[in-house]
């Protein structure tokens, strides 16, 4: 009976998913015994079966946000094997689930394989196929497209797990590879934009060694690794002659040829150490880590160009360092089991400097040649105190106090014509909050959280960071054995005004969602969020070189988003899973680009606001042929509309059918 | 029931609480309770709970059972629930024994680090805004009816997070997002549940729970590692304040996750020459009197400034 039930509660939870796409299917055969093999028991599920989708619209957007395409999959797989009495001869346990093999743009794999005691390893792979067609919400083209895939690894070895002296390796790479278009202006700064065409080959490398010990109480923990990145991209033009992409245009200046070859390598060696202890009276850890980054490039372009004849030559070389200091010191004391007082206190000290010889020949403008020099330092020393104290079992009341003092220094300098010019700054910045709030639980299953924070920023680095700001958030939850609901708002102000300009920022959000599951048949959840964003900053922009200031750009976005599952198991053979998801932001009301809001003129008004929509409905159904296999067949719709444009507007009909094995 | 904490089970059954503590907190009636209770052996909880021994050599606790070397308050179920003594005396009840259904937070949260705190990613987990906030071990991991096949989660991960940060479920349900929902990544990704070194490349060490990369940077930089630099001409914004002045890193009605539709003006609301700001306090640089903004190609600023994360070759970013 307790059996039954488990497995019961494990397909009640498996129902209750966010909407994720429509395949995989949920695992719905409960939990399994498995087949016993000698000292082990093996579980093992897997589901295989063929996905399709038509698109209608911009095929490019959907490929940009959804991407499914067609053909046969391994949709999903799970092995466990576990050594029944913990004392298998190489492995104890080994488990390994999959998602999307066999051309789903989304693929993974984790693996762990551990014996107790002597290892653990522990794998990851994905493989994601990003597309970005160069979009522009506004209907828009960018001159960015890229079709690339991104695969990331991570290997993880840890020696004597459970033991006080550990010792770590790992190895992580990220790959991003695949055709893409760039762009570039020439010749000059009012010159046109000319297509490029780049073969994306990115490689991104890191080793890890490390050790975990214990001495007087406390573990130390230091890792020692090394990080390479190369970026051999280049580019060449993608069509001679052709002056860009983006009408109107000048009277076409050609362009027969392009080609660019900037190799970017660097090394990132870091050391990390961290300390930490729990006692029963207080909590103490350090974290320390350096890197000395590094990165060499050359840049060689040559351009060469008709009507004028025109060439032109440009080298760049040289190299940028960044060494990175860190530090982090967490105490928390707990004089009574009430009352937590912690302080969290850190630092930061990033130095990026380089330098970077640019020659260029022109044949029109003749030789140039720069030597630039740049140095940012960014020295942040930040201390937070948080104060909690629980009066009861059902009152607690926190507090908190945070500063920060940053303080940058930067230098630009260049020399040309044997004269260098040397323009150094600094500044300095306080940043100040307290935050206070208070939870409460009325009875057992209601629970409330409502918090307040007030800060000012003495010198905020860009017009949108916060500056005078304050916050205030709920949240309350009721949770029942077969039922939950939980609300939560949260309020962010920042308001940011110097004497040519002013920003201010107000975004509120509203959220509530809730699952119900009264019978073991039956489940539903759903869920409501409202994002409410309204900004207005200040611009300064040229017409016809004609200077416009203090002129305010308003933002307005009121994005309201749903969310329903129901999942209702017909009989022991049937199962049916439907879902809507729906996200739609509102805009500022407007029904057409050409009028809007602010003091700018039509060109910024039109562009204050993006009303769209995107929706997805769907169904699945899974049926039970016997005990170890189930038939899945599900459908998926994807609908996006932008209302002031229909270029970028798609609808797909997606879904799979599937087998599932599982013992 | 002790009488001093109003808790079902008191403090007697916390074994890493010495005895002239208990003795200040609960009196001496509850050393006396707890001297009383006695631990027994895992068969005879199996005698009553079967489902959850049989199957319990697959749940990484078994470890310590496995090993036969731990000592009973270190062992299999009385490892975690307490001696059972009383419990099997009486019958049964949570009240006899350490039940996590009806413990506290901060004694789920004690009870489980005695063993787990030995691991640098939970180092933080006292302070952390979960724990801060009332949230116990068993908000999100179930002993022994577990969803997931590493950490014993209640529920799949991204469903687990997104049960109680709903907002954030919305953004992922956005046309332009980041793939949590599809699998390709997870909110511990980027995020540690468990909390996290206070992060310094922003101000007042916000934002919480987010995991640095490696040299506490944005976590953003351990996958978009082509906007790591170090470039000789860095874009100040985004290394001082970070990818969140242009990018919504969840998700966004916008193309490339951007805080607004259209590329001109995300970048003219700080491009405005306004007087304090940017590196020398005079204001961050404007665009020149050559950027006609009537004409459509000024309007999508990257098209030209194709290196604006970072250059090595352009201080403008245009190669």
């Amino acid at each position: 009976m307790v059996m039954r039930i488990t497995a019961l509660l494990l397909v009640i939870a498996s129902a209750l998913f966010a909407q994720a796409p429509v395949a995989p299917s949920p695992d719905l055969a409960g939990e399994r015994l498995g087949e016993n093999v000698h000292n082990y028991n093996i579980v093992d599920s897997f589901e295989t079966g063929y996905r399709y989708s038509t698109v209608g619209g911009s095929m490019e957007q959907y490929r940009s946000s959804v991407n499914f395409g067609n053909g046969i999959r391994l949709l999903g797989s799970s092995l466990s094997v576990n050594s029944k009495n913990g004392h298998g001869r190489l492995f104890d346990q080994i488990t390994l689930s999959t998602q999307g093999l066999g051309n789903d743009p989304y693929e993974s794999a984790v693996l762990r394989v551990e014996k107790d005691r002597l290892y653990r390893y522990d794998m990851s792979w994905r493989s994601n196929d990003y597309f970005n067609p160069g979009l522009v919400t506004a209907g828009g083209g960018g001159q960015h497209l890229w079709d690339t895939q991104n695969r990331m690894q991570d290997h993880n070895l840890t020696l004597f797990p459970q033991s006080n002296l550990k010792f770590f390796a790992g190895f992580s790479t990220s790959s991003q590879e695949g055709p893409g278009y760039s762009s570039i202006q020439q010749f000059d700064g009012t010159g046109n934009i000319f297509p490029l065409f780049s073969n994306v080959r990115r490689v991104w490398r890191e080793y890890r060694l490390g050790n975990e010990f214990r001495v007087f109480g406390i573990r130390v923990n230091w890792m020692h690794g090394w990080e390479h990145f190369k970026d051999d991209t280049g580019a060449t033009l993608a069509t001679a002659g052709v002056p860009g992409v983006i009408p109107p245009q000048p009277p076409p200046a050609g362009l027969n040829s392009f080609q660019a070859s900037d190799p970017n390598h660097g090394t990132n060696p870091f050391w990390r150490a961290a300390l930490f202890m729990d006692r029963e009276l207080f909590h103490l850890n350090g974290r320390f880590s350096y890197s000395g980054g590094r990165n060499a490039f050359v840049v060689d372009e040559s351009a060469q160009a008709s009507s004028p004849a025109r060439i032109q030559n440009v080298i760049t070389l040289g190299n940028a360092d960044r060494p990175v200091a860190t530090g982090n010191l967490n105490l928390s004391f707990t004089p009574t089991s009430k009352l937590t007082i912690a302080n969290s206190a850190s630092v930061y000290n990033v130095r990026t400097l380089g330098d970077s010889y640019f020659a260029e020949f022109d044949s029109q403008t003749q030789s140039t040649t720069v030597l630039f020099y740049n140095y940012l330092g960014i020295r942040t020393i930040a201390d937070d105190t948080n104060l909690n104290y629980q009066v009861s079992p059902r009152w607690g009341f926190m507090g908190g106090y945070h500063y920060s003092d940053r303080l940058i220094t930067s230098q630009k300098e260049f020399t040309f014509a044997g004269a260098t010019s040397t323009s150094p700054a600094e500044q300095s910045n306080q940043l100040r909050s307290g935050e206070a709030g208070v939870r409460f639980m009325p009875w057992k299953p209601l629970s409330v959280l409502l918090s307040a924070e007030v800060g000012t920023n003495s010198h905020p680095f860009t017009p949108i960071a916060g500056a005078d700001f304050h916050t205030l958030s709920g949240r309350v939850q009721y949770r029942a054995k077969s039922f939950r609901l939980s609300a939560a708002v949260n309020a962010d102000y920042n308001a940011n005004s110097v004497s040519l300009t002013s920003y201010a920022a107000q975004s509120r959000t509203y959220s509530v969602s809730g699952d119900w599951a009264p019978r073991d048949r039956f489940t539903l959840d759903a869920g409501f969020s409202r994002a409410h964003t309204y900004t207005i900053g200040g611009i300064a922009y040229f017409l016809d070189q004609q200077l416009f200031q203090g002129q305010s750009s308003i933002y307005l976005s009121n994005i309201n988003s749903i969310y329903a599952g129901v999942r209702y198991e017909i009989n022991t053979r049937f199962d049916l899973y439907a879902g809507y998801t729906r996200v739609q932001d509102f805009g500022d009301g407007r029904a057409a680009a050409a009028a809007g809001v602010g003091s700018a003129p039509a060109l910024f008004q039109a562009v204050q606001t993006f009303p769209v929509a995107f929706q997805s409905p769907m169904a699945r159904l899974s049926v039970k042929i016997n005990d170890k296999l189930r038939w899945n067949a599900g459908y998926q719709y994807y609908g996006y509309r932008q209302d002031f444009t229909s270029l970028l507007g798609y609808r797909a009909n997606t879904g799979y059918t599937s087998l599932s094995f599982s013992f | 029931m002790c009488v001093f904490t109003e808790l079902e089970t008191g403090l007697m059954f916390l074994p890493f609480r010495s005895g002239l503590y208990l003795a200040i907190m609960c009196g001496s009636a509850c050393i006396l309770q707890a001297q009383a209770n006695r631990f027994v052996s895992n068969d005879v909880c199996k005698e009553c709970h079967p489902a959850i021994w049989n199957s319990f050599y697959k749940n990484p606790h078994f470890k310590s059972v496995a090993s036969g070397k731990e000592s009973p308050e270190n062992t299999g179920c009385q490892g975690c629930h307490g001696p059972a003594g009383n419990h099997v005396d009486n019958g049964g009840g949570k009240e006899t024994i350490r039940a996590f259904s009806v413990l506290p937070a901060d004694q789920v949260l004690d009870t489980c680090l005695r063993c787990h705190s030995q691991t640098l990613s939970r180092a933080n987990i006292r302070t952390s805004q979960h724990t801060l906030n009332g949230m116990a071990c068993t908000s999100c991991h179930s002993i022994h009816r577990s969803q997931s096949t590493r950490a014993l989660l209640r529920k799949p991960q991204t469903a687990l997070c997104e049960e109680c940060h709903t907002d954030v479920r919305a953004q992922f349900a956005m046309p332009f997002k980041h793939r949590v929902e599809e699998g390709v990544i997870s909110c511990t990704d980027c995020h540690n549940p468990h909390g996290s070194f206070a992060p310094t490349w922003g101000m007042a060490s916000r934002p919480r729970h987010v995991d640095q990369a490696m040299a506490n940077e944005e976590p953003c930089l351990n996958c978009h590692a082509d906007k790591r630099g170090p470039f000789v001409f860095e874009h100040l914004g985004v290394r001082v304040d970070g990818c969140e002045t242009c990018h919504a890193p969840h998700g966004s009605p916008n193309s490339r996750l951007l805080l607004r539709p259209v590329v001109f003006t995300l970048c003219l609301e700080c491009h405005n020459g306004a007087g304090n700001f940017g590196r020398q306090g005079n204001g961050i640089p404007m665009q020149t009197s050559a950027h006609n903004m009537a004409d459509p190609r000024y309007q999508n600023c990257t098209a030209c400034h194709v290196r604006i994360h970072g250059s090595n070759a352009d201080s403008n970013f245009l190669r």
